[in-house]
């Protein structure tokens, strides 16, 4: 008879099991293109201001969550954009998918940062940024780049990785910044130059600085936030802005028109612009857009500029990247992806 | 558990006979409906979405448009070129390895033979993973040596994926070589053909069949295995990355769908030819035959030994630099130790484990009741329905896990279907895995009940028993330890296997080994290391646990007086 039993209740544990479904009261789904770790960090900070609400997050490269948004369209699973690319967002098919929202606290926030009709509103940002592992660099007696176009020298050949354009929202954002630098025509034989001494294409953004680090390749391309990590694990990394000026992007939020749990995601976006997500943006991204967010000692001492504004490529034209981003991104598959 | 059967007041006997059929066929519904709906309709969805183009249109243009693009036909390419020096490195390896462990009086052959195991018990990735740290641009073979070993690409899979398919090869293998007739060996001996001779005229021909089993096997393993080259191919693009790619990343079902169908074709076959061989693989071993004895022979068992420990040198190097490299606090550039790779900065931290634990369970237990009902019913069936669901039960084998887990999305993430509640669920996940296995599970099972010989089935029947009780006090205690190497069989697989879950995972209920997957993707092979330490180590014991059971068991049994 025990023995039945427990049978029974082993069947029971599973029927209990089989009935577990994903959405409940009390928990969100958010998608987001943060790094993994960064995103942890923030969210156990917001654990401790909300405990009441679970936050379930997908993680992936840029490109693939916009894509992966797109194709659940006819029925999304999340309630929340969070910490995704501007460039890539400000899409009609996306932009049609948000609920206007004004949080707590948006009114401190530059009009730059903030979409006029509410639907986005950035709180962080990244630019671009090359790692340059210094062992790796004495090892093999290679100069230390300080431009883009100190890459093209043939010595580099085989040593620099960088994020694929189709699929990482950094590896989109410095081909855009150099086609708007150099203009098409030039831009596009920039990047053919660079191809011969590429070693890789890496999904990811952050990665390629991950490589560099660990030695595998001696130069990752990346965004600069990447290169100050690694040099506060400890890696022999020196972080290098190019000198032309370092193509930038926002990460924006934006909440779901198809919000199953509209009031805890509310209350999860009004957290984006509190001092205690500010304080995290200072220890963990190079821009904010939110007041309150310093970059901290460690950070500033790991060769992030304290004025961010002096490095970066000002002409920077999100609208166009917008705008062209799919026929760039395809051209880019055609002429330079392998 | 003596199978006794108490005596009852006799029934009307035609009333028995009503509930035993009603009893075969309720269970011959429960168990067809389920591989209908599970394996069937999947199947055709992929199938179906292959067709449509995104603007709506039928016919072939989806396929028109891949097959025009260089770049697919070079990923089609790629996929063989790397599927076909697998397969040849992997056989002849997995040939010469078992040939030592059966054929020669080496030592430690038991050692040996639980080491080319080890990459059973693991996601298939770690293979990889393990080949970079050894092996990597900055791993420690280049570093050591001094030597500018790049590893990324073709022969990163290649090495990868042997090392990954041999345990497979070795298994069919072995069994081929464990048997023969020594009276063939002896005749040949007196009539004096050398060794070399007799290996090319008896023993090769004779484990033909296995040679030709273990080949399709270990192609369509390394066709459809996506792990390794997402971690080592670097650009060197496959069709089963690229499948992942268009579908995961990219949104692009019908585009998937097409490559799930181009990958169905060579798979299918592979299966089907390897099970149409099985089955003319019979004749060879007589009851007139006389079992292999065999012999010493100091200088073929050194080399025997010699290539054994070589091959389990490079098999547990890699499973024990992954192990290491979880411990190690900065590689390459400082090598103390720390556990600080252990605290998983990866979606959902360490939750994932415990959700393929629980996954697994499901999975485990579920699977047994499928495959077990599948076995019995099987068995009670007129013989051409019986064929129709072998062909059901076994037809899993052939579909690759990326396409069996794209199937799903398509038919389980349509809000139109009475079953979307499931999708987003750890049920999903436990149910894929248990038809993605469903083909072993039921092989397994149907050996095990086939065993049990039909006149416990009258005698039970005569007594008065209908057939459900037949099923549960005479069948089920006969094939309980089968049941419990089905559960542990499905346990261990669903720990590990990443290729049709990864298109079925949420954000609530993330997997193990895909966890391990966005690790390595996000540039944390460390802390890809130490999760898949985490996986193996669960998969050990649950392994352990096993064991310990089976010989406790066995144990009592000695000690129980016979009867």
């Amino acid at each position: 008879m025990t023995k039945r039993n427990a049978g029974w209740r082993l069947l029971c544990a599973v029927a209990l099991l089989l009935s577990c479904t994903a959405a409940r009261a009390g928990e969100i789904t958010v998608y987001t293109a943060l790094e993994e770790d960064d995103a942890r960090v923030y969210l156990a900070s917001f654990a401790k201001a909300k405990p009441d609400i679970k936050v379930n997050l997908l993680r992936l490269s840029t490109g693939d969550l916009v894509a992966r948004i797109l194709a659940e369209k006819a029925n999304p699973r999340h309630d929340v954009v969070w910490g995704t690319a501007l460039t890539q967002l400000n899409d009609p098919r996306l932009l049609e998918m948000a609920e206007p929202y004004r949080p707590a606290g948006i009114d401190s926030v530059k009009s730059a940062f903030k979409d006029p009709a509410n639907r986005w509103f950035a709180t962080t940002g990244y630019f671009a940024g090359f790692c340059v592992n210094t062992e790796e660099l004495r090892k093999r007696n290679l100069p230390m780049p300080t431009s883009w176009q100190d890459l093209l020298n043939p010595v580099y050949k085989g040593q620099i990785v960088m994020p694929n354009a189709a699929s990482s929202g950094t590896g989109y954002l410095q081909i855009v910044s150099l086609l708007q630098m150099k203009g098409e025509e030039k831009g596009w034989q920039f990047l053919k130059d660079l191809d011969r001494n590429m070693a890789q294409y890496i999904k990811s953004g952050s990665r390629p600085c991950k490589m560099a680090a660990t030695g595998e390749y001696a130069i990752g391309l990346s965004f600069a936030f990447s290169g100050v990590k690694q040099i506060m694990e400890g890696y022999p990394i020196k972080l290098v802005i190019p000198s032309e000026g370092a193509g930038y992007e926002i990460e924006v939020s934006m909440l779901m028109k198809s919000s199953r749990n509209k009031a805890d995601a509310k209350q999860f976006l009004d957290w984006l612009l509190t001092l205690d997500a500010a304080k995290l943006y200072g220890e963990r991204s190079e821009m904010s857009s939110v007041p309150g967010a310093k970059p901290t000692e460690a950070v500033l001492k790991a060769g992030l500029p304290a004025d961010v504004s002096t490095v970066l490529f000002k002409q920077m034209d999100f609208e166009a990247s917008a705008k062209n981003k799919d026929r760039i991104v395809a051209e880019w598959k055609q002429k330079i992806e392998r | 558990m003596t199978a006794t059967v108490p005596a009852r007041p006799s029934p009307a006997p035609a009333r028995g006979f009503d509930t035993d059929r009603l009893a075969v066929w309720g269970l011959a519904a429960a168990v067809v409906v389920p591989l209908l709906l599970f394996v069937a309709l999947p199947l055709f969805a992929i199938l179906r979405t292959s067709f449509i183009t995104p603007e709506g249109d039928i016919g072939l243009a989806n396929y028109a448009r891949e097959f025009a693009s260089p770049k697919f036909s070079r990923i089609v390419a790629n996929s063989f070129a790397v599927s076909l020096t697998t397969t040849a490195i992997t056989v002849v390896m997995a040939y010469l390895f078992a040939y030592a462990l059966k054929r020669t009086a080496m030592p430690f052959k038991r050692t040996c033979g639980a080491i080319a195991l080890l990459p059973l018990y693991a996601p298939s990735l770690v293979q990889a993973l393990g080949i970079l740290f050894l092996f990597g641009r900055n791993g420690i073979v280049n570093r050591t040596f001094d030597l500018d070993i790049d590893i990324y690409g073709f022969w990163g899979i290649v090495i990868a994926d042997v090392l990954y398919s041999f345990p497979h090869a070795f298994l069919i293998l072995s069994a081929a070589l464990a048997v023969g007739d020594a009276r063939l060996y002896e005749s040949a001996r007196m009539l004096g053909a050398g060794s070399a001779r007799i290996f090319r005229t008896i023993t090769l021909p004779s484990t033909r069949f296995g040679i030709l089993s273990a080949i399709f096997v270990v192609f369509t393993i390394v066709i459809t295995d996506f792990g390794n080259p997402m971690v080592i191919g670097a650009d060197y693009t496959v069709l089963a990355t690229e499948i992942y790619n268009q579908v995961s990343g990219q949104g692009r079902m019908e585009l998937g769908a097409v490559i799930g169908v181009v990958l169905l074709v060579p798979a299918a076959i592979a299966v089907i030819v390897e099970r149409m061989i099985m089955r003319g693989n019979q004749a060879s071993i007589t009851d007139g035959s006389q079992p292999l004895s065999i012999g010493r022979n100091a200088r073929r068992d050194r080399v025997a030994l010699a290539y054994a420990a070589v091959v389990c040198l490079a098999i547990a190097s890699i499973v024990a630099i992954v192990f290491v490299a979880s411990f190690v606090t900065l590689w390459p550039y400082n090598m103390h130790l720390s556990f600080r790779h252990y605290r998983f900065e990866v979606q959902n931290g360490i939750a994932p484990l415990w959700t393929s634990v629980v996954v697994s369970l499901m999975a485990a237990v579920v699977g047994v009741v499928a495959t077990v009902s599948a076995a019995c019913v099987s068995r009670w069936l007129k013989p051409l329905h019986a064929q129709a669901l072998y062909f059901m039960s076994v037809l899993p084998a052939a579909v690759p896990g990326m396409v069996l887990g794209l199937g799903y999305i398509l038919v389980f993430n349509d809000p139109a279907n009475p079953l979307e509640f499931l999708y987003g669920t750890l049920a999903i996940l436990a149910i894929c895995n248990v038809y993605h296995y469903h083909a072993q599970g039921y092989l397994i099972a149907s050996t095990s009940v086939g065993q049990v010989s039909r006149v416990f089935d009258e005698t039970s029947t005569c007594l008065g028993a209908g057939m459900l009780r037949t099923l549960r006090s005479v069948i089920l205690p006969i094939v309980a330890p089968s049941i419990a190497s089905i559960a542990v069989f499905y346990f261990v697989r669903s720990m590990v296997t990443l290729s049709a879950v990864i298109f079925l995972v949420t954000p609530a209920t993330q997997l193990a080994a895909v966890s391990v997957l966005l690790l390595d993707d996000s540039g944390n092979q460390n802390q890809a290391a130490a999760f898949s330490v985490c996986i193996m180590l669960i998969v050990a014991a649950a392994l352990g646990l096993f064991h310990g059971l089976a010989g406790l068991r066995a144990r009592r049994r000695a000690q129980r007086p016979a009867g």
